[in-house]
C-alpha cells in the first residue's frame, strides 16, 4: 500500500473531443495517496469527463495518465476497477433488485468451493457497513433505500474492492446536512486509511471544510492546483468563473399587486406538509431550503404533473383542479422546471418546435399549424431573449445549457402566464447568461406576473426574491422579507429550522 | 420493510404453487380422471416442451431481453432431425439431439450476435429471427413431411418412458434442468451477473460485468434448448411438418411471466417458470376437460398472458407503495 | 451525443430509402421483362394496400415509444366478423360497420391496457395477438365465408376500367392524406412526436399523455379494422388466418421508412417510400419466380436491416470520429 503523501495518480495535459466538441483541452491533475482533492469549476469545465476517463468509461485523445507508478491503462470500466480505481456516481448505479451484500460484492463474490458462499458476502457486507457506521441489513433488497443508503452501499463496494483511490461525482447533492456530516466522516476515515479521494462538488463551503487539495478546472483547462492552506473562497470563485462576480441580480422595485397565487394547508405526505402561502402580482416568492425539501414537489404539485393529498390552491382567486397540468396552463400557470433536459425540452427537436409547444392555438389557421407564424414566432422570442443558434430547426441539443433555458423560458413567456415557477433557473448556466436570466425574470415581474423561485443558490435567493420561504424536510420554517433575509438567517432555518438567529 | 420485499420473491413460488394445486383440485372434482396416475402424466409430457423452453429462455428474459424466435427453432430443429433420420435409418437418439443442439446453437449465435453484439432491441431482431428461421423451415421441407415410420425407435421408445410410474421421460429431464439451471442462477457468478444485467443494465457496464459475453452465452444457451426441445417435439407427436409448433413462443413468454420473470428482468427463477408452465398447461387442459372448443385455445393463452403481466405489475405497484408509505413513516 | 447522431443519421436514411427504391425499380425492370408493366404496378399496389392503412395508424403508435404486435390478428378479427356477421343475415354495410367497430374496440382496450393498467405495449398486445387471433379462431373455427356482393369483391379486386388503378387506392391516398397532414401539420401531430422525443417532458409540457396514447391505439384499431375490410373483399374470403405475420411487414416497413423504433422520429412519406420498398422487392423475387417460400425469409431480412443499419452507419460514424480526434 502507498505511503501517505505519495504521489498516486498524475495527469498530464489530457485532450478530449466528443465528435465537433473540446471537452478537455489540455488538463492536469496530480493526487497523492492519504489526501481528499476537490476538483471543482462550474458546469461544463470538463470535471466529469476526466472522472469517466478514470472510471474508463471514456477514453483520452491525448495526454499521459500514471496512476499508482504504472501507465494507466484506459478504456474499460473492468480494467480500471482492477487497478484499484473506484467510482461513485451522481446518481448511483445500485441493482435494486438486488441484495446489498450482492450489491457490494456483485462480479467479485466470495466463493466456497463452485459455489458462491452467500453466508461470507453477508457477513464481510455487514462488518463493511458497520464500519461505515450505518445498521443496514445486507440480506434487504437496494430497492427503496435512501439516496444516502446508496451512497453508503456504493462507498462499501468501494472499500471491498480495496481501491486505492475513490472518485465522487457530487456525492453530496443530494443529501441532507446530517447525512452531509456522516459522509464526510467516512471521507476522513478513507484519508486515515491512506486512501486518495477525489471530488466534485459545487458546495464550496463542504469543500473547505474538508479537502486538503483543490485543483480548479475551466473550459475543459486545469487553471490551478492550491493546498487548501494556500488558497481561499474568493480566489477560487474567481478561478472558477475566470472573471471578477460583477453585478449578478439586476433586481428592480415593482409595485405589487393583487394575490394571483393562494396556496393553502397543502399536503403530500411523502414529500411535505401543510403548506400554505401567497404570491402576488409582480412579486417575486422565493421558495429557499435544500435539496429535498420539498420544494420542487410543491412546484409540481401546483403546475399539476405531480399530486397532492389535502390542502388547495387558488389561483387569480379561482380553485385550481388538482392534478391538471393542462387546467394550469389553461389558467396561465407556467413552469420552468429543474431538470432542464429530461423535462423542459425535447432535446432532438428544434428549437422552434419547443418554443412553439404551448403557442399551437396561436399558430392554428383553421385546422393546420401555420409554419411562417411558427417562424415569426421563434424569431421574435430569439430576439426577446437573445438566443444563440444557427438554425430555427437546430435540435436543442447543439444550444448551449444557457441557450437551452432561454429557450425553455421563451416556450413559458410565449404564453404570457400570470404565474410564472422557476425551478432552479440557473442551475448549470454560465455567469453570463446567469445574469441574463436574472434580468429575464425581473423584466417578468414587472410586467405584473407573479413569481414563484426555487433555487438552491443562496445569492440568486437573496438578490432575486421580495419574499423568502424557507423549506426544513417539508416544512415551512419561516418567512423572511427581502430586507431581514441574510445569508446566515436563511441558511440557520434551513439546516436546523430554528427561525432567526 | 425487508420482509415486505423478501415475501414479494419467496411468496411468487409459494402462491403460484397454492393456484395450480387448487386449478387441478377443482378441475379434479368437475372431471376426475384429470387427477388419476394417467391424467397427471398427460399433463406432465404435455409440459415438458413449453417448461423446457421456458427454462432455457429465463437467463434471457432475467436479462431483460427476449427470445421470440424459440418456437421457430423448434420447428426448424424438429424438421431437420427428422430429415436426417429419414436419410440415415441408422440414426439413434442420441445423435438426434447433437443434431437438434447444434441447429438451436446456431441461431442462438445469430441472435446473441445481432443483439449482444450490435444491441438492438431484442424484440425486434428474434421476431425477425422468427421469420428467417420459420421461412427456412418452409424453404428446406418444401412441404415435405415426417412420420414414426422415418424415425428412430430408439428415440420414440425414450419419449414413452416413465419413471417412477407418474414421472415421463421428458419431463424428468425438465427437472433435471431446473434444477442445475436454478443452481447456477443462484450459487455462480455468471448466474447473478445476469440478475445484475437485467436490473440495471447500464450500472452493470460501468462495474465492469461482461455484458457481451453473458448475453450472447445466454441466448447461445437459449437457442441450444430451443433445438433440444425441437427432439422432444419428435418423440412427443412423432410427426413433423413445415409448420410444427408454429405461435408456441407465446405460451413460453406467459409461463416465464406467470412464473415470476417480470419482463422488466433482474428477478424469477427456474422453478418459478417450470410452476408458471404447469399452470399454463393446468389450465388449457381443465378448459379442455370442462368441454371448452379448442379453436379457443390461442385467445386463452394470450388471456392468460395478459392477466399475468397484469398481476406483475400489481404486485410491484404494491411493494412500491408499501416502500413509499414507509418513507412517509421514516419522516414522521 | 449518440441522439444527435442518430438525429444527423436519420435525415439521410430518408434519401438513401428513396434512392434504394429507386435502384430497386430500375434493377426490377431491367432484370425482368414486365415489372413496370401496368398490371405487376397496379398488383404491387394492390399488395400493399393493407400494409400502408395499418402503417399510416401504426407509424403515430412507434413514434410515441409504443408498439402494437396484434394488428394483423385485429385485421382477422374484423375480417371474421365481417364475414360471420353477414353470413348470418346481416346486410353489407352493418357487417362492414361492425368489422370496423370491433376493430376499433380491440386497439382501444390495447390503449387501455398499456396506459390505464401501465402495462409494456410489447408484452401486452403479445398477448393481444393471441387473443385476437384465437377469438376469431373461435368464431369461425376452419370455416371460411366467401360469398360476399359483387360491388364489394370488385371494389376489393378490381381497377378502374382498364387503367392500372386499383378501386380500392383513392381510399387509401384519403386515408394517406389525413394522417400525413395530422402528423406533421397539427398540433396532434406534434404532441405525436413530442410524447415519443421525452414522455417526461410532455407530461410537464401539459400534454395528456394518457389520453393521447388511447386515441393512437384506438386510430391503431380503427385502421386494422379498416384494412380487414379491404382484405377481405380483395381476396373475397373471411377466415381465421387472414393477414397472419403481417404485423411484421408493418413494422418493418415503418423501420425502413426511417421511423426509430426508439421513438420520437418519422415521417409519412418516409413510411410510403418504405412499404413500396418491401413490396417492390417482394414483387420483383415473385417475377423472377424465386419460391414463394423465401418470402418470409425476406420479410425477416428487412426488418433485422432496417433495425441494425442506422444502428450501424452510428457505430462506423463515431468511430470515424474517435480516431480522427486521435490523430
Amino acid at each position: 500500500m502507498a505511503n501517505k503523501g505519495d504521489l498516486l495518480l498524475e495527469m498530464k495535459d489530457v485532450k478530449k473531443r466528443f465528435g465537433g466538441a473540446i471537452a478537455l483541452r489540455g488538463t492536469n491533475l496530480s493526487v497523492r495517496a492519504g489526501e481528499i482533492h476537490a476538483l471543482l469549476g462550474e458546469n461544463g469545465a470538463g470535471k466529469s469527463t476526466m472522472l469517466k476517463i478514470l472510471a474508463g468509461v471514456h477514453e483520452h485523445d491525448a495526454g499521459t495518465i500514471t496512476f499508482g507508478g504504472a501507465p494507466f491503462i484506459s478504456g474499460s470500466p473492468q480494467a480500471s476497477i482492477d487497478q484499484g480505481i473506484a467510482v461513485i456516481y451522481q446518481e448511483p448505479s445500485l441493482f435494486l433488485d438486488l441484495s446489498l451484500a450482492e450489491n457490494v460484492f456483485v462480479g467479485r463474490q466470495p466463493k466456497k468451493g463452485l459455489a458462491i458462499d452467500w453466508k461470507e458476502a453477508e457477513a464481510q457486507a455487514r462488518k463493511l457497513f458497520n464500519e461505515l457506521g450505518v445498521e443496514l441489513d445486507p440480506k434487504r433488497q437496494a430497492r427503496g433505500l435512501s439516496i444516502a443508503d446508496q451512497q453508503v452501499v456504493e462507498i462499501a463496494k468501494a472499500l471491498s474492492m480495496n481501491a486505492s483511490i475513490i472518485l465522487m461525482d457530487e456525492p453530496t447533492a443530494a443529501l441532507s446536512a446530517s447525512e452531509v456530516e456522516r459522509l464526510m466522516t467516512v471521507m476522513r476515515n478513507l484519508r486515515a486509511a491512506n486512501k486518495a479521494v477525489i471530488f466534485v462538488s459545487h458546495r464550496l463551503d463542504e469543500v473547505f471544510a474538508i479537502s486538503d487539495f483543490i485543483t480548479v478546472m475551466r473550459d475543459g483547462a486545469t487553471v490551478s492546483e492550491k493546498a487548501i492552506s494556500n488558497t481561499d473562497l474568493q480566489t477560487v470563485i474567481k478561478e472558477m468563473v475566470g472573471r471578477e462576480l460583477t453585478e449578478l441580480f439586476p433586481k428592480t422595485d415593482h409595485p405589487i399587486g393583487d394575490v394571483v397565487l393562494e396556496v393553502n394547508d397543502l399536503t403530500n405526505p411523502a414529500y411535505f406538509r401543510n403548506v400554505s402561502f401567497t404570491v402576488r402580482k409582480g412579486e417575486i416568492v422565493a421558495l429557499a431550503g435544500l435539496v429535498g425539501s420539498g420544494r420542487s414537489e410543491i412546484a409540481r404539485s401546483i403546475f399539476g404533473v405531480d399530486s397532492y393529498e389535502t390542502g388547495s390552491v387558488k389561483i387569480n382567486n379561482k380553485p385550481l383542479k388538482k392534478n391538471s397540468p393542462i387546467t394550469a396552463i389553461a389558467e396561465k400557470i407556467a413552469l420552468v422546471p429543474e431538470d432542464r433536459r429530461q423535462q423542459g425540452l425535447f432535446m432532438v427537436a428544434g428549437v422552434n418546435r419547443n418554443i412553439s409547444m404551448e403557442s399551437f392555438d396561436r399558430l392554428k389557421g383553421r385546422i393546420f399549424l401555420n409554419f411562417k407564424k411558427e417562424r415569426a414566432l421563434t424569431n421574435q422570442w430569439r430576439e426577446n431573449l437573445s438566443i444563440k443558434y444557427a438554425d430555427q430547426s437546430d435540435p436543442v441539443d447543439r444550444l448551449s445549457g444557457g441557450n437551452q433555458q432561454k429557450t425553455v423560458l421563451a416556450k413559458w413567456l410565449a404564453t404570457d402566464p400570470d404565474l410564472l415557477i422557476v425551478d432552479e433557473p440557473t442551475r448549470g448556466i454560465d455567469v453570463g447568461t446567469k445574469a441574463e436570466v436574472h434580468k429575464l425574470i425581473d423584466k417578468a415581474a414587472g410586467e405584473g406576473k407573479a413569481i414563484l423561485m426555487i433555487s438552491s443558490e443562496l445569492p440568486e435567493v437573496l438578490g432575486m426574491a421580495d419574499r423568502i420561504i424557507v423549506m426544513r424536510e417539508g416544512r415551512q420554517v419561516t418567512e423572511l422579507s427581502r430586507k431581514e433575509a441574510t445569508q446566515e438567517n436563511v441558511i440557520a432555518a434551513a439546516t436546523t429550522g430554528k427561525k432567526g438567529i | 420493510m425487508a420482509s415486505i420485499l423478501k415475501k414479494r420473491t419467496f411468496g411468487r413460488e409459494a402462491s403460484l404453487g397454492i393456484i395450480l394445486i387448487f386449478c387441478i383440485a377443482s378441475t379434479g372434482f368437475i372431471n376426475p380422471r384429470f387427477v388419476t396416475g394417467d391424467g397427471t402424466r398427460d399433463l406432465l409430457s404435455a409440459t415438458a416442451i413449453v417448461a423446457l423452453l421456458a427454462i432455457g429462455m429465463a437467463p434471457v428474459m432475467i436479462m431483460r431481453h427476449i427470445d421470440l424466435s424459440i418456437a421457430s427453432t423448434v420447428g426448424f430443429s424438429a424438421w431437420l432431425v427428422a430429415d436426417f433420420c429419414a436419410k440415415n435409418p441408422s440414426f439413434t437418439w442420441w445423435q438426434c439431439f447433437v443434431i437438434g443442439g447444434a441447429v438451436g446453437i446456431a441461431v442462438g449465435v445469430i441472435n446473441g450476435l445481432l443483439v449482444a453484439g450490435l444491441r438492438l432491441p431484442s424484440l425486434v431482431v428474434t421476431l425477425g429471427t422468427l421469420y428467417i428461421v420459420r421461412g427456412g423451415v418452409y424453404v428446406v421441407s418444401n412441404s415435405v413431411d415426417y412420420n414414426a415410420q422415418e424415425m428412430p425407435p430408439s428415440l420414440l421408445s425414450l419419449g414413452q418412458k416413465t419413471f417412477a410410474g407418474l414421472l415421463p421421460f421428458p419431463f424428468l429431464m425438465v427437472i433435471i434442468l431446473m434444477v442445475i439451471v436454478g443452481w447456477y442462477m443462484k450459487y455462480t457468478k455468471p448466474g447473478r451477473d445476469c440478475y445484475a444485467i437485467g436490473s440495471n443494465p447500464p450500472a452493470a457496464d460501468l462495474v465492469g460485468l461482461k455484458v457481451f459475453r453473458r448475453t450472447f452465452l445466454a441466448y447461445i444457451f437459449c437457442g441450444f434448448i430451443a433445438g433440444v426441445a425441437g427432439v422432444f417435439y419428435l418423440m412427443r407427436f412423432a410427426q413433423v411438418d413445415s409448420t410444427a409448433f408454429y405461435g408456441q413462443e407465446l405460451a413460453v413468454v406467459a409461463a416465464a411471466v406467470i412464473g415470476g420473470i417480470g419482463l422488466l428482468g433482474g428477478a424469477g427463477t427456474a422453478v418459478g417458470v417450470v410452476i408458471g408452465a404447469l399452470l399454463v398447461q393446468t389450465i388449457q387442459g381443465a378448459l379442455a376437460a370442462l368441454g371448452v372448443d379448442a379453436f379457443w385455445k390461442a385467445a386463452i393463452n394470450g388471456f392468460l398472458l395478459i392477466v399475468a403481466i397484469y398481476a406483475d405489475r400489481v404486485l410491484a405497484r404494491r411493494t412500491e407503495k408499501a416502500l413509499l408509505a414507509q418513507r412517509i413513516k421514516e419522516r414522521v | 451525443m449518440s441522439e444527435k447522431n442518430t438525429f444527423k443519421v436519420r435525415k439521410s436514411w430518408d434519401t438513401a430509402i428513396l434512392a434504394l427504391l429507386f435502384s430497386v425499380w430500375v434493377l426490377a425492370s431491367f432484370t425482368t421483362d414486365n415489372f413496370l408493366s401496368s398490371i405487376n404496378v397496379s398488383q404491387i399496389f394492390s399488395n400493399s394496400s393493407e400494409i400502408l392503412i395499418m402503417g399510416f395508424a401504426m407509424i403515430f403508435l412507434i413514434i410515441t415509444g409504443e408498439i402494437d404486435l396484434s394488428i394483423a390478428s385485429i385485421l382477422a378479427l374484423s375480417s371474421a366478423m365481417l364475414g360471420w356477421s353477414y353470413a348470418a343475415g346481416a346486410p353489407i354495410w352493418l357487417a362492414i360497420l361492425i368489422a370496423m367497430a370491433v376493430g376499433t374496440a380491440c386497439g382501444f382496450i390495447n390503449g387501455f391496457l398499456v396506459t390505464k393498467l401501465g402495462l409494456g405495449s410489447l408484452a401486452v398486445t403479445i398477448g393481444a395477438l393471441a387473443l385476437y387471433r384465437g377469438i376469431a379462431n373461435g368464431i369461425l373455427g376452419t370455416n371460411t365465408i366467401n360469398e360476399f356482393p359483387d360491388f364489394w369483391t370488385s371494389f376489393g379486386f378490381d381497377t378502374f376500367g382498364k387503367t392500372f388503378i386499383p378501386q380500392t387506392l383513392p381510399v387509401i391516398i384519403l386515408f394517406g392524406l389525413f394522417f400525413g397532414l395530422l402528423l406533421h401539420n397539427t398540433a396532434f401531430g406534434r404532441r405525436t412526436l413530442a410524447i415519443g422525443q421525452s414522455p417526461e417532458a410532455a407530461r410537464f409540457a401539459g400534454i395528456n399523455v394518457v389520453r393521447h396514447k388511447i386515441i393512437v391505439f384506438t386510430f391503431t384499431g380503427f385502421m386494422s379494422g379498416v384494412a380487414g375490410v379491404i382484405y377481405t373483399f380483395r381476396f373475397s374470403t373471411a377466415q381465421a388466418d387472414n393477414g397472419i405475420g403481417l404485423e411484421l411487414l408493418v413494422i418493418s416497413a415503418c423501420l425502413l421508412g426511417g421511423v426509430s423504433i426508439f421513438g420520437g422520429v418519422g415521417t409519412m412519406w418516409g413510411l410510403v417510400a418504405g412499404v413500396l420498398l418491401a413490396s417492390s422487392v417482394e414483387s420483383w423475387l415473385t417475377l423472377q419466380e424465386i419460391n414463394a417460400q423465401w418470402r418470409t425469409i425476406v420479410t425477416g431480412i428487412l426488418l433485422l436491416i432496417s433495425v441494425a443499419a442506422p444502428v450501424m452507419v452510428d457505430k462506423y460514424k463515431r468511430a470515424r470520429a474517435t480516431l480522427a480526434n486521435k490523430a
